[in-house]
């Protein structure tokens, strides 16, 4: 049905850190990529890409693309490096590493990796088997959503939650701190059809995005606070009398405990604390559960704050109170990705891993790298790929710090001399989405999409997987995984025989580009109507006794030994935030306004922050500020201005605004520290909220002054 | 930086633009579409489904076509905003012609 029939397209899938994970179409002329676009036959697609891919074969094209093996030759960050050969790169790598492990164990080189590419095969976990064989440091990866995971689990289990293409059949529908027009456009485009039908369009967020503009209700809490309004919301469905007590009674566990603990949750409670009046808290309850079928889409900004995971088992907690579940296009959406049938023990390994290895978080990768970590055995070398920390982990001037250091041996496979390539003593060319066959994982929809390998790479770049294949070679690791060519890959990595994948085969995608999974139709689709929660007692868990913390096991490569453990509260509750006026007065004399650094509609987090076309698109680093706080400080618009807490300070060009309350100041995310002073995450701090080792990215105090 | 209407558009208003737009950004008015810059997200989508090129992006356009993002900017503002494909103006399949595409 889909079958291309010239032989010049061939089937894409974005491989971005991006829930839409779009099929895409490249159109391959000699070899070489000449343009893309979206999948017209994908539902979710619908033909369209986006701001950032439009042209991605730009990308692939980039006249600074690194196209071969380098060695550094200047002092580390000069970015001198000269030409060498593959042989010569790995031989030179491989023996480093012996030398290290010889001298401190395996510990003390860790892997560094994130969603910079989505691939079963190349992405996120594609180094994990390789590493796990080695005894390397395990590295915990929360840049983005594990908190939520961990809530997300232990409220309502491993389901897929609403289809987000159900939400066509809602009538009421609640974005809580998402972006969608910048960060989940095709899922938005959907809501805005069923806007069009008559639902309700409701967004919660701390300061005016692009998607709250275009919401019927805005509903603003101070950041950090939406686990005070979802509390006063619960106070408030049970205070009015909107319960579905049947399907509380039959589906849940819990109940009078939570109902114990909202009582004193109440709407004028949360108000005082989320700046929402009390009647808009309670008219949101109402609606909420009156206006059936009603879908609640959480953003991944929800957990980036001390109290984030509380906050998402109170929001998770509440479409079982409302019965909103009993509807097709009713309930709640996290990451459709916990039905996509993958095999990450085969992908990881985790059998390999030596007993009691040690675990490093990678947002405190800084603190780690100065030693500021109890650590049994230092880090001497760091492997990084699929990920950019020195701009997208918090604490970056730790980081900076770290990876100057002679004592670390870093090697980058990458397509750019990122920021943190920069730092690097070797320099891998990585191949780009269009050149490796792959499948691309969704967080953000039901399909799985197939990526060929449509043209050849530049220069002498080679796909990740490729280079795990080489060194694992060279290294003399034995097991079969580490030979498999990347379609013997996801032969093994898929769970093909799962009932998810019924009637489909790799063949079948290498056809069709896409395949919608069997979980249901988006017109049929309604997987809790009867409880049927994936959690132990398949209950949704209002009450989760002797809870702990976790972080989940695709992002510590599958490894459950040492986890943070500590117990948690077994109910929800609001959990304040660590940097706000309100709750730290004294650093708030010093430090007065919230930060939050949501992502450039421009780029896709530092990805295409370098290239000139796309910095013009977005333009250069601004901060949003209102006109009271800009007064105050002597600030007007177009100033250049310089924000700073403890931790460090960059710059950026005033942008005095509306869309922004006093007290708070808003700066995006992406921009690049060589063409920049400083970046967002250097005032960020690295401690982790209270569930899955999530980061606090919206839990950062600043002060703000002109600098011109 | 968005996305622009130009002169293209004029007595033709296919509106198959409209139909691959993920935002509600397009309005109307008799003659031709204005894109509302602070509603596009540039996402390209539009340009390849216009049948006379009408629809240009900012960042990447003819310098004759510069005048354009006034009048998007400006017209778009005070006029209604078009959600779905419409019938093309009965004048539309000869501008098509007269421009050659
Ligand atoms: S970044 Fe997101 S919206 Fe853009 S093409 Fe990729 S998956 Fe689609
Ligand atoms: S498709 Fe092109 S010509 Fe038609 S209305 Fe849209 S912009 Fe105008
Ligand atoms: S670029 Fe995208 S958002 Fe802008 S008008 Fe075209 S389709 Fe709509």
């Amino acid at each position: 049905m889909n079958e291309l029939t010239k032989k010049t397209e061939f089937f894409g899938g974005c491989p971005h850190d991006c829930p839409d994970t779009c099929s895409m179409i490249f159109n391959v002329e000699d070899g070489v990529v000449k343009g893309v676009r979206g999948n017209p036959d994908h539902p979710m697609t619908r033909g369209g890409l986006c701001v950032k891919l439009k042209d991605y074969e730009k990308r692939h094209y980039h006249p600074d693309r690194v196209l071969y093996p380098m060695r550094r030759t200047g002092p580390k960050g000069s970015k001198q490096f000269e030409r060498i050969s593959w042989d010569t790169a790995l031989d030179e790598i491989v023996s480093r590493w012996k030398t290290i492990i010889n001298e401190h164990g395996p510990q003390a080189i860790i892997p560094y990796s994130y969603l910079g590419h989505q691939g079963l095969v190349h992405g996120l976990n594609g180094g994990d088997a390789f590493f796990n064989r080695m005894g390397a440091t395990v590295c915990e990866r929360t840049f983005c959503g594990e908190g939520s995971c961990t809530a997300w689990l232990l409220t309502v289990g491993p389901t897929a939650g609403v289809d987000p293409e159900s939400y066509i059949h809602s009538k009421y529908i609640v974005i809580w701190a998402c972006n969608s027009v910048s960060t989940n456009l095709h899922h938005w485009a959907i809501v805005k059809e069923a806007q069009r039908s008559g639902a309700k369009v409701v967004v919660i967020d701390s300061y005016a995005s692009r998607t709250a503009k275009e919401a019927d209700w805005h509903i603003c809490p101070k950041p950090g606070t939406d686990g005070a309004l979802a509390m006063a919301v619960i106070n408030s469905i049970i205070d009015q009398g909107l319960v579905d007590q049947d399907y509380v009674d039959n589906y849940t566990s819990g109940f009078d405990a939570l109902k114990g603990r909202a009582s004193e949750r109440t709407p004028e409670w949360a108000s005082e604390i989320t700046g929402v009046p009390a009647d808009d808290i309670r008219k949101l309850a109402r609606e909420l559960a009156t206006a059936q079928p009603a879908a609640i889409r959480i953003g991944v900004a929800l957990e980036r704050h001390h109290g984030g995971g509380q906050t998402i088992r109170a929001v998770s907690s509440i479409p079982a109170l409302t019965g909103a579940w009993r509807h097709v296009g009713g309930g709640i959406t996290q990451f459709p990705v916990w039905e996509h049938p993958y095999k990450f023990d085969v992908i990881c390994r985790p059998d390999l891993i030596p007993e009691g290895t040690q675990v490093v978080n990678n947002l405190q990768i800084g603190r780690a790298l100065l030693g500021e970590l109890d650590l049994k055995v230092p880090i001497k070398s760091m492997m990084c790929w699929n990920s950019n920390p020195v701009t997208q982990a918090p604490e970056t001037d730790k980081i900076v710090e770290g990876l100057k250091s002679d004592d670390l041996f870093l090697v980058s496979a990458e397509h750019f001399i990122s920021d943190t390539a920069s730092y690097a003593d070797i320099v891998l060319p990585a191949s780009m989405g269009a050149e490796m066959e792959d499948m691309i994982l969704s967080w953000g929809h039901l399909y799985l999409t197939y990526n060929a390998k449509s043209a050849d790479s530049p220069g002498e770049a080679i796909p990740n997987n490729e280079i795990f294949r080489r060194l694992a070679a060279k290294l003399g690791f034995e097991e079969e995984n580490f030979k498999w060519s990347d379609s013997e890959c996801l032969e093994n990595y898929v769970d093909w025989e799962s009932p998810a994948c019924e009637g489909i085969d790799l063949e079948y995608m290498r056809k069709n580009g896409f395949a919608r999974l069997t979980v249901g139709t988006k017109d049929d689709r309604a997987p809790h109507k009867e409880g049927n929660f994936p959690t132990e007692s398949g209950k949704c868990m209002f009450e989760v006794p002797g809870a702990t913390n976790f972080v989940a096991g695709p992002f510590r490569q599958m490894y459950d030994d040492l986890q943070p453990g500590e117990p948690l509260d077994p109910l929800p509750d609001y959990t304040a935030p660590r940097e706000s006026p309100a709750t730290n007065p004294l650093l708030a004399e010093k430090f007065p306004l919230n930060i939050i650094s949501p992502k450039s509609h421009g780029f896709l987090n530092s990805c295409y922050a370098n290239m000139e076309h796309k910095i013009k698109g977005q333009g250069e680093q601004f901060v949003m500020i209102s006109a009271f706080d800009a007064e105050a400080r002597n600030i007007t618009e177009g100033d250049r201005v310089q924000v700073a807490n403890q931790r460090g300070a960059f710059k950026g060009v005033a942008r005095i605004t509306e869309d922004v309350n006093p007290g708070i100041v808003v700066a995006t995310l992406g921009y690049w520290r060589q063409l920049n002073t400083g970046t967002v995450n250097s005032i960020s701090s690295a401690e982790f909220t209270d569930m899955g080792h999530a980061p606090s990215f919206s839990d950062n105090l600043v002060e703000v002054t002109r600098t011109n | 930086m968005p996305h622009i209407v130009t002169d293209n558009c004029q007595s033709c208003r296919f509106t198959d633009c409209v139909s691959h737009c993920p935002v509600e950004c397009f309005h109307e008015d008799d003659e031709r579409l204005y894109i509302n810059p602070d509603v596009c997200v540039d996402c390209g989508a539009c340009i390849p489904a216009c049948p006379v090129q009408a629809i240009y992006d900012v960042v990447d356009m003819p310098e004759d076509k510069e005048p354009w993002i006034k009048v998007n900017a400006e017209r778009s503002k005070n006029l209604p905003v078009i959600m779905s494909k419409q019938e093309p103006l009965p004048t539309a399949e000869r501008r098509r012609t007269e421009l050659g595409l």
